[in-house]
């Protein structure tokens, strides 16, 4: 995730490289794992939301987020012709880290959540809005995010009683020690909220937690 | 307490059978192994087959078969509770491994292929290896030495440690340290949450590298001539190089960075509570050559100074007489209920039929006002 190219990836997929940056890139993807699995990741993200349909606002919306981004155009200026075009996905690290969550949840964690016989809430990580405001993309991100780990934590409760009890134990301890990390750092963003850093350890202690209860979740399916 | 002596008994005393199966594979075959408790230690040889030594206790047993291109060995038990098995194996070197087991550790050496090897309470620890290699504990220690490709390595509750390994690598941990040494890379992605990060390898020119923790110190070895951007943030540590450093940029109150060179390389830095360290090679070498005395020492007097005062954590010790009481525990503790299950019903008659006897001379007192919960059965005597 903290590849050189990995902002790039989205814009390799959407064909905005030029010819030597592509060349670069594919090289780049011929040695690199982590880029390459992103990459695919990113495939499924693009196309998972490609395939929502276009579904209307129930009213015209654009007055008042134009009204909201610039207030003093707003009066002026007349809602922007809507074209058809194809959906464009550009990623930030967290939107990537989110998604390869999100990814995660739905192929490994989720098939999990999905064969308990409880309905559980999906996460849905995937399709983040396309606020302007880091802040708000954050706190979105972080509740999805949350909405998730509570789903897998369910999951792990229940089925707890497959594992070996120090097994148990040992993986509540480490939860734990996560969870201390990440209240480090969202007590760190309070004062602190547009910090990059902050931001992204959040992010990535976060992703730790989905990944540990996900692994857990699948080797107690599998015992 | 006492089903856990009384299973650990019951191991010790199993009689050790042993078997040994030979089988010859194609080229390009791979191996395949599963075993729930005990051991897998797979040698590599230059043989064109693959001959597993099982020692099996009383019940155990394992099956060898071909299926496909791929030699698969399984373990079971012939009743009951799952039995603790110890397979060794030689394997042609080049042969791709994929090792499972539960309560299994699992040791590979002289190996030149790929290998994925996954356990859930028990070390890891790999010699060699080249392609695809994925090594994964929940509860034991993962080390790999001479190695090279693309290489992903985990624990949750111990360290990881990768020594003279080449390739792209990443390693996660959650409690436990992470070091890397003697590394050849243009791609490094290491991280944990409540330990140490140590790294002394390459710094190579257009690579990747990026080392974290929420708890613990980064340390770094930067050589002299590297052309390396080094981005580093820390909440609550300090940031300290022993050499020059020239610092290009200061993002917030967190964020530093630092141009070596034409700064081709990009390194990130980053630890929430810990300092950041960056030395020179030879340093970090002596270093590390330092810490693993102090850990040795450490083995060598059995006195766990580990993060976790959980006792589990001394469980994923190599197997070798010092251990034995550590390895007994480990595994009653995982049999004990499953064994007192199956052996309870087996035993309990005869012995309560024996001491019947033994004691029948003891007459009761009819006077003695017997609790009349406790049923006195004197019809068998």
């Amino acid at each position: 995730m903290n590849d050189i190219w990995t902002n790039r990836l989205s814009e390799y997929l959407d064909g905005e490289l030029d010819s030597a940056e592509q060349a670069a890139l594919e090289a780049h993807l011929a040695t690199c794992g982590a880029c390459y699995a992103t990459l695919g990741e990113l495939k499924h993200v693009v196309a998972r939301a490609k395939a929502l349909p276009d579904t209307p606002p129930v009213k015209d919306l654009w007055a008042g987020i134009r009204a909201g981004i610039t207030p003093a155009q707003a009066a002026v200026t007349a809602r922007p012709p809507v074209r058809p075009s194809a959906r464009r996905f550009a990623f930030s690290v967290p939107q990537l880290l989110a998604a390869s969550i999100a990814l995660a949840l739905l192929s490994g964690g989720g098939v999990w959540i999905a064969s308990r016989p409880q309905a559980t809430k999906a996460p849905d990580t995937v399709l983040l809005p396309p606020s302007r405001e880091a802040a708000v993309r954050q706190v979105v991100w972080t509740r999805n995010t949350d909405a998730a780990i509570a789903d897998l934590q369910t999951a792990l409760t229940q089925n707890e009683t497959k594992l070996d009890t120090a097994t148990v134990r040992i993986v509540r301890q480490n939860l734990a020690i996560i969870d201390r990390a990440i209240t480090d750092a969202r007590v760190a963003l309070q004062k602190d909220p547009g910090n990059a850093y902050l931001n992204l350890h959040l992010a990535d202690t976060m992703r730790r937690k989905v990944e540990l209860l996900r692994r857990v979740n699948a080797m107690a399916a599998r015992t | 307490m006492f089903a856990t002596l009384a299973a650990a008994t019951l191991l010790s005393l199993a009689p050790q059978r042993q078997t040994d199966t030979i089988i010859a594979v194609p080229a390009g075959a791979s191996l395949s192994v599963n075993n729930f408790g005990g051991g897998i230690t797979v040698h590599g040889w230059n043989e064109n087959r693959v001959k597993v030594h099982g020692e099996t206790g009383r019940r155990g047993r394992v099956e060898v078969s071909l299926v496909g291109n791929t030699v698969v060995v399984k373990t079971g038990s012939r009743e009951g509770a799952p039995s603790v098995i110890d397979l060794e194996i030689s394997a042609p070197q080049s042969m791709a491994l994929t090792l499972s087991g539960t309560y299994a550790d699992i040791t590979v050496d002289g190996m030149q292929g790929a290998i994925s090897a996954e356990t859930v309470n028990g070390e890891v620890n790999v010699k060699g290896g080249k392609g695809i290699i994925t090594l994964q504990s929940i509860q034991g220690g993962v080390t790999l030495a001479d190695a090279s490709g693309r290489i992903e390595v985990n624990s949750v509750n111990e360290d990881v440690e990768l020594t003279n390994v080449s390739g792209e690598i990443k390693v996660e941990t959650t409690n436990g340290e992470v070091m890397l040494s003697g590394i050849q890379s243009s791609s490094v992605d290491a991280g944990t949450i409540n330990g140490d990060v140590t790294y002394e390898g390459t710094v190579t020119d257009g690579g990747s590298y990026s080392f974290g923790s929420h708890n613990g110190d980064i340390s770094v070895s930067i050589p002299e001539r590297a052309n390396v951007t080094i981005t580093t943030a820390t909440a609550n540590g300090d940031i300290d190089a022993s050499f020059p450093l020239p610092l290009t940029n200061t993002t917030g109150r967190h964020r530093k960075t630092f141009k070596i060179g034409t700064g081709s390389a990009r390194m990130e830095l980053e630890s929430f509570q810990g300092d950041i360290n960056m030395r020179r090679p030879q340093e970090m070498r002596d270093r590390i050559d330092s810490k693993r005395h102090e850990h040795d020492r450490d083995n060598d007097n059995d006195n766990d100074n580990d993060k976790d005062s959980d006792s589990d954590t001394s469980f994923s010790a190599h197997w070798d007489v010092n251990n034995a009481a550590a390895y007994a525990a480990r595994y009653a503790r995982a049999y004990a209920p499953a064994y007192a299950k199956t052996y309870a019903p087996m035993y309990a008659q005869k012995y309560a039929r024996a001491y019947s006897r033994a004691y029948s001379h003891i007459q009761i007192n009819p006077q003695i006002q017997v609790n009349p919960r406790i049923r006195v059965d004197t019809a068998s005597h």
